[in-house]
C-alpha cells in the first residue's frame, strides 16, 4: 500500500461525497505514526483525513451491522479483502442490501498485528500469511497495488497441529487455562462485525443460557458458545484477538473452524455472496448421518 | 528520610523470602498482561520505562468475579454463608503511581456510609512497593489529574532507579515500616547515592488539560452535540472501563452451584453496556451509545469529583492504549478543556 | 465484619393478588431479633432476594406505624419477579435494607396532604398515607387521587374504599378514558386531568406524586399552576437499582445517586438533576 493508494482513496471519497452517492465514507484515519482510527468522513476536508497503509487494521465492515450503521443515506466503505468477506457474509445473511454500500476496496499488502508497528516480518500479522483476498472478492472501485506482505511465520499452523495432536483432556485443559483469563468485557463480540444479535445469548436472563461471571466455567460456556455461533460465518480477520484485553488466542478457534468448515464440507466463507449460508443449508452428500 | 539499597541479587533474595514466608507477590507480567503472581525462582525486573500492562492491578482488591456469599437451601427454607475473602498477605511489587493512586480513589466508593470488606480486607493485606515510572507516550497524563510519576500516593515502600543500576527503597507508611522491618537485612541501609539521573525519569509529563475546567464544562454541558461526535465510532464494549484503575461499577447476579444451592456473586460492569440501565419495563435512559459514553467521561470528571473530592481517572492512559477503534480519553479532556475556555 | 451485601430472611406469610400481575407479598423477619431490632421510614426501599434468581428493588410498602408484618407490592417483570411469583406461603425470600432517604414527615407536619399515584406507584405513596392516617392528628386535610389504566388494574382496592370511607379523607380514583366498565361509579380520565378537576388547594398542603414517568411528567405543571411551589411537590424515584448501597454504579443520575439521596425528591431537586433517568 503506497502513498498513491491513499491520494486515491482521498480522491474517490471527495468525488463520492461532492456528487452524492454517499453521503458518508467509513474509512481509515491518520492517528499518528503507524497508527490510524476509524473515521466517518462526511466533508471534504474529513476526507483528507483518510488513509491507506500497514496499520488499517479495523474490520471497519462492523459499522455496517443494523446497531452501528450511521443513518442516512448510501454508505461508502474502505474495505480490505479480509472485510469484504465480512461484508459478503452480511450481504448473504441479509443483514445489508449490495445497493446500500458502496465499497472502495482496497488491494492490499498486509497489515501488521497491533498498532503503532512498522511492517516487517516480525510484525505482520499472522492471519495475511496465506490471504486468498489480497484483491477484495467485490468492490465498486479498487485502490492499491496488490502485494507480498513480508513472509510471515507459520506459528498460527504449528500451534493448532499441537492443539490437535491433544488428547481431548489435554485440549480441555490448554482452553480452559486460556478462558479463564477472559474478563468478559465483550470486547470480541462488538468488534465482530458477524456478531450482530439484537439480543445476544448471554444477554438474556430467562433463562440464563451462560452465567455472567468471569468464572472457569461460565467463561468457557460464553467463549465456546460464540465460536460456535461464529462456525462456518467467521472469516478469519483476527479483529476479536486484537481486541481482546486478556491477549487469548482467539485466532486459533477462528483458523481451525475455517479449516474445518473447508475440509468437511469445502466451504469458504465470504468469498460468493450468492453462496447458501453453510449452516444455514444441508447437502444429501454431507457425511453426517442424521440429518437424512 | 528512610531509605534502603537494593541491588538485582537482593531483590531476587527478597522475592523469594517474601514467597517462602507464603505471602503473594505480584508483579506486572513481563508479556504485559496484567499483574501476575510471582514463583519464587521468578526473573524479577523492575523497568520503570516498560509500557503499563493491558490490565491494572484493580483486580486483586477488586476482583472480576466474587461470591459476596452462599445460599443453601435447608428445612423448606434457606441458610446464608458469609463468604468474606481470606487473603493471604500480598506484596505488589514495582506498582506505578498511576496503579498505586487508585487504591484512595476507589476507597471513597467502597467506605462511604456502608463499609465494603470485600475490598477493605483485601487492602488491609496488601503492601504496595510502587516505582518510580520513567515511561511516556502520547496516551499518559498522570499529571492532569493530580498524579505524577514520583507519586507515593496509595504505597507503602517506593522504589527509585539508583545511577548504578541499583534500586533506593523509601519508607513511605507506617505499614511500609512494619512490614520491611523483616527483611531489612536483605539490603543495605542508609543513603545510598543519587537517583538516576535520566531525564525521562525524572522530567515530568506536561500537563495536557485543566480536570477543573473539564468538569465545568460538562457539567454546563449535558445536551451538547460533542457527545455524539466523540463517541460515533465507539463500539460499545467494556474493554475501557475493564482496563481502567478505577472503574467500579458491578452487577450482583445469584448462581446455582447444585439444585437451590448456589452462590451470589458481584461481577464488573459497565456503563458501557446497553443494557446497564435498562429498566425491568423496558424503559432506558441511556439507550444511545453517546448517552453512555457521555456518562463514562462525565462520571469521571464531573460526577466522582464532585461527590468524593478525586477525579475517577490516574491517567494511565490503558483505556485508549486497548481501545480497538482508538477513542483517546486524554484527547477527549484536552477537546473539552478547549472548549471550556 | 459485616457482609454489607448479605440479607436478612424473611417468610411469606400472606400472597395478596392485587391485579391479574400485580401481587403483594407479607413478610415476616424469621429471626425475632431482627425483627425486633428493624426500624424504617415511609418512602424507604429493599432489596428483595429469591435466593438463585436474584434481587430487585421495591420499597417497603407496609407502614413503619405496622410493623409486624413488611409487605412489598410487584408486578411481574423479568426474571426475579416472575420466579417471586412461583412462591408460595411459608416460602423464604431475603431482604436487605431499608435504603434510602424517606418522605419529610417532620415538614408534613400541620399541613394538608395531597396523595397522587398512578398504577403499581400507589406502593410507596401508599406506606406513607398509613403512616399519616396512623398519626391522623398531626396532619390536616387528606385527598388521594388514584388512577390506573383500568378497574383490574387498581391496586389495594380494599384499602381505596377503606379510604373512602374515612372521614376527613377524600378519596378520587379513576381510570383511563376506556378503562372503565359497567356499574364504575368513579372517575374516568387521566390522573393529570382529574388532579386539574379536583384542584386540590395549595396553600399549606404538600403533594406527594408517584407513577409512571409520563403521568408525573403530566401532573406537575398542573400542581405547578395550583399553586404547589417546587419545595411542595414531593415524589419518589424508580431507577434501575442493584447494590443500593451507593455502591455500583447503576442508578447515578449526574452525582447523585438514587439509592442513597433519593429516591424521595422534591420537584425542586427533580428540575436539577439531568434528564438521565
Amino acid at each position: 500500500m503506497t502513498e498513491s493508494a491513499t491520494n486515491d482513496i482521498r480522491a474517490a471519497a471527495r468525488r463520492l461525497l461532492a456528487d452524492g452517492t454517499v453521503s458518508v465514507v467509513i474509512g481509515y484515519g491518520d492517528a499518528g505514526p503507524n497508527r490510524t482510527v476509524p473515521i466517518f468522513a462526511r466533508t471534504a476536508a474529513q476526507a483528507d483525513r483518510l488513509v491507506v497503509s500497514h496499520s488499517a487494521l479495523n474490520n471497519l465492515t462492523v459499522y455496517l451491522t443494523r446497531a452501528l450503521r450511521p443513518v442516512g443515506g448510501r454508505i461508502a466503505i474502505v474495505a480490505k479483502g479480509c472485510d469484504v468477506r465480512a461484508l459478503v457474509m452480511l450481504m448473504s445473511e441479509s443483514q445489508i442490501a449490495r445497493e446500500d454500500v458502496y465499497v472502495i476496496g482496497v488491494a492490499c499488502a498486509g497489515v501488521t498485528t497491533s498498532m503503532g508497528q512498522p511492517m516487517s516480518a516480525e510484525t505482520v500479522a499472522a492471519k495475511c500469511r496465506d490471504c486468498i483476498v489480497r484483491t477484495p472478492p467485490l468492490y465498486d472501485e479498487l485502490v492499491g497495488v496488490q502485494c507480498e506482505p513480508p513472509a510471515t511465520s507459520d506459528v498460527l499452523d504449528r500451534r493448532i497441529a499441537e492443539i490437535e495432536a491433544m488428547s481431548a483432556h489435554e485440549r480441555f485443559d490448554y482452553w480452559a487455562a486460556e478462558l479463564e483469563l477472559c474478563t468478559r468485557c465483550y470486547a470480541c463480540r462488538q468488534v465482530c462485525p458477524l456478531c450482530y444479535c439484537t439480543q445476544c445469548i448471554v444477554d438474556r436472563s430467562v433463562p440464563q443460557w451462560i452465567e455472567t461471571s468471569a468464572s472457569p466455567r461460565a467463561n468457557l460456556s460464553w467463549n465456546l458458545t460464540r465460536a460456535f455461533h461464529l462456525a462456518g460465518r467467521c472469516v478469519g480477520c483476527n479483529e476479536c484477538e486484537r481486541a481482546c484485553p486478556a491477549g487469548i488466542p482467539l485466532s486459533l478457534l477462528n483458523r481451525q473452524l475455517a479449516a474445518t468448515a473447508l475440509r468437511e464440507f469445502g466451504y469458504v466463507p465470504g468469498i460468493d455472496p450468492a453462496a447458501p449460508a453453510l449452516v444455514g443449508s444441508y447437502d444429501l452428500a454431507d457425511r453426517e448421518e442424521y440429518i437424512r | 528520610m528512610n531509605e534502603y539499597r537494593i541491588t538485582q541479587e537482593s531483590l531476587q533474595a527478597f522475592v523469594a523470602a517474601l514467597v517462602a514466608d507464603g505471602l503473594t507477590v505480584l508483579a506486572e507480567a513481563a508479556d504485559g498482561s496484567g499483574y501476575a503472581r510471582l514463583a519464587a525462582d521468578d526473573r524479577v525486573a523492575i523497568d520503570p520505562s516498560r509500557a503499563p500492562s493491558r490490565l491494572s492491578m484493580k483486580e486483586h482488591f477488586f476482583p472480576k468475579s466474587e461470591a459476596l456469599f452462599e445460599y443453601r437451601r435447608e428445612d423448606g427454607g434457606f441458610v446464608l454463608v458469609d463468604r468474606l475473602p481470606e487473603v493471604r498477605p500480598t506484596v505488589i511489587l514495582g506498582a506505578r503511581p498511576c496503579d498505586a493512586a487508585s487504591i484512595g480513589i476507589l476507597s471513597k466508593v467502597f467506605n462511604w456510609d456502608y463499609r465494603d470488606e470485600f475490598f477493605n480486607r483485601r487492602v488491609d493485606a496488601t503492601i504496595v512497593i510502587g516505582m518510580l515510572c520513567a515511561y511516556r507516550d502520547e496516551h499518559c497524563f498522570c499529571t492532569s489529574v493530580g498524579g505524577a510519576p514520583d507519586s507515593i500516593a496509595g504505597s507503602d515502600l517506593f522504589l527509585v532507579p539508583l545511577n548504578d543500576g541499583a534500586l533506593g527503597m523509601r519508607v513511605v507508611s507506617d505499614d511500609g515500616e512494619r512490614f520491611v522491618t523483616a527483611y531489612a537485612h536483605l539490603f543495605e541501609w542508609g543513603a545510598p547515592g543519587d537517583p538516576l539521573q535520566v531525564d525521562e525519569a525524572l522530567t515530568l509529563p506536561s500537563v495536557r488539560f485543566d480536570a477543573e475546567k473539564v468538569r465545568g464544562w460538562i457539567e454546563g454541558h449535558f445536551d451538547d452535540p460533542y457527545w455524539s461526535a466523540a463517541s460515533e465510532t465507539c463500539l460499545g464494549c467494556a474493554r475501557c472501563a475493564f482496563a481502567c484503575p478505577v472503574c467500579h461499577c458491578f452487577d450482583i447476579v445469584d448462581e446455582d452451584r447444585t439444585y437451590g444451592s448456589g452462590e451470589r456473586m458481584r461481577n464488573w460492569d459497565a456503563c458501557q453496556f446497553g443494557m446497564f440501565t435498562k429498566h425491568a419495563s423496558g424503559h432506558n435512559p441511556r439507550a444511545a451509545r453517546a448517552q453512555r459514553y457521555r456518562q463514562r467521561i462525565s462520571h469521571k470528571f464531573a460526577y466522582y469529583p464532585s461527590r468524593f473530592g478525586e477525579v475517577l481517572c490516574t491517567g494511565c492512559g490503558r483505556c485508549t492504549r486497548g481501545c480497538p477503534v482508538g477513542i483517546d480519553i486524554g484527547a477527549i479532556a484536552v477537546e473539552i478543556g478547549g472548549m471550556a475556555s | 465484619m459485616t457482609n454489607i451485601y448479605r440479607p436478612e430472611l424473611m417468610v411469606i406469610r400472606e400472597i395478596i393478588d392485587e391485579t391479574p400481575d400485580t401481587r403483594t407479598l407479607r413478610l415476616q423477619f424469621r429471626d425475632p431479633e431482627v425483627a425486633e431490632r428493624f426500624r424504617f421510614q415511609s418512602g424507604q426501599f429493599a432489596e428483595y432476594s429469591v435466593f438463585g434468581e436474584g434481587e430487585c428493588t421495591f420499597c417497603i410498602a407496609s407502614s413503619p406505624t405496622r410493623p409486624e408484618m413488611i409487605e412489598c407490592s410487584f408486578k411481574r417483570f423479568g426474571r426475579v419477579t416472575t420466579a417471586m411469583r412461583r412462591l408460595n406461603v411459608g416460602d423464604t425470600i431475603g431482604l436487605r435494607g431499608p435504603y434510602g432517604n424517606y418522605f419529610p414527615l417532620e415538614r408534613m407536619k400541620g399541613r394538608d396532604l395531597v396523595f397522587i399515584a398512578g398504577g403499581i406507584g400507589l406502593a410507596p405513596v401508599r406506606c406513607l398515607i398509613w403512616n399519616a392516617l396512623d398519626l391522623r392528628e398531626r396532619f390536616g386535610a387528606i385527598t388521594i387521587i388514584y388512577g390506573a389504566r383500568s378497574v383490574d388494574d387498581l391496586v389495594y382496592r380494599r384499602e381505596l374504599d377503606e379510604w373512602s370511607a374515612m372521614s376527613g379523607v377524600r378519596t378520587i380514583v379513576t381510570v383511563d378514558p376506556g378503562g372503565e366498565r359497567e356499574g364504575w361509579n368513579g372517575e374516568v380520565g387521566f390522573v393529570p386531568a382529574i388532579v386539574e378537576k379536583i384542584a386540590p388547594a395549595a396553600d399549606n398542603a404538600i403533594a406527594v406524586v408517584c407513577g409512571p414517568p409520563v403521568m408525573i411528567r403530566y401532573t406537575m405543571p398542573v400542581l405547578t399552576a395550583l399553586g404547589f411551589d417546587d419545595e411542595s411537590i414531593i415524589t419518589t424515584l424508580e431507577n434501575r437499582m442493584k447494590c443500593g448501597l451507593g455502591k455500583c454504579g447503576r442508578c447515578n443520575i449526574g452525582d447523585v445517586y438514587v439509592c442513597k439521596d433519593g429516591p424521595v425528591f422534591s420537584y425542586q431537586q427533580l428540575k436539577a438533576l439531568p434528564e438521565d433517568y
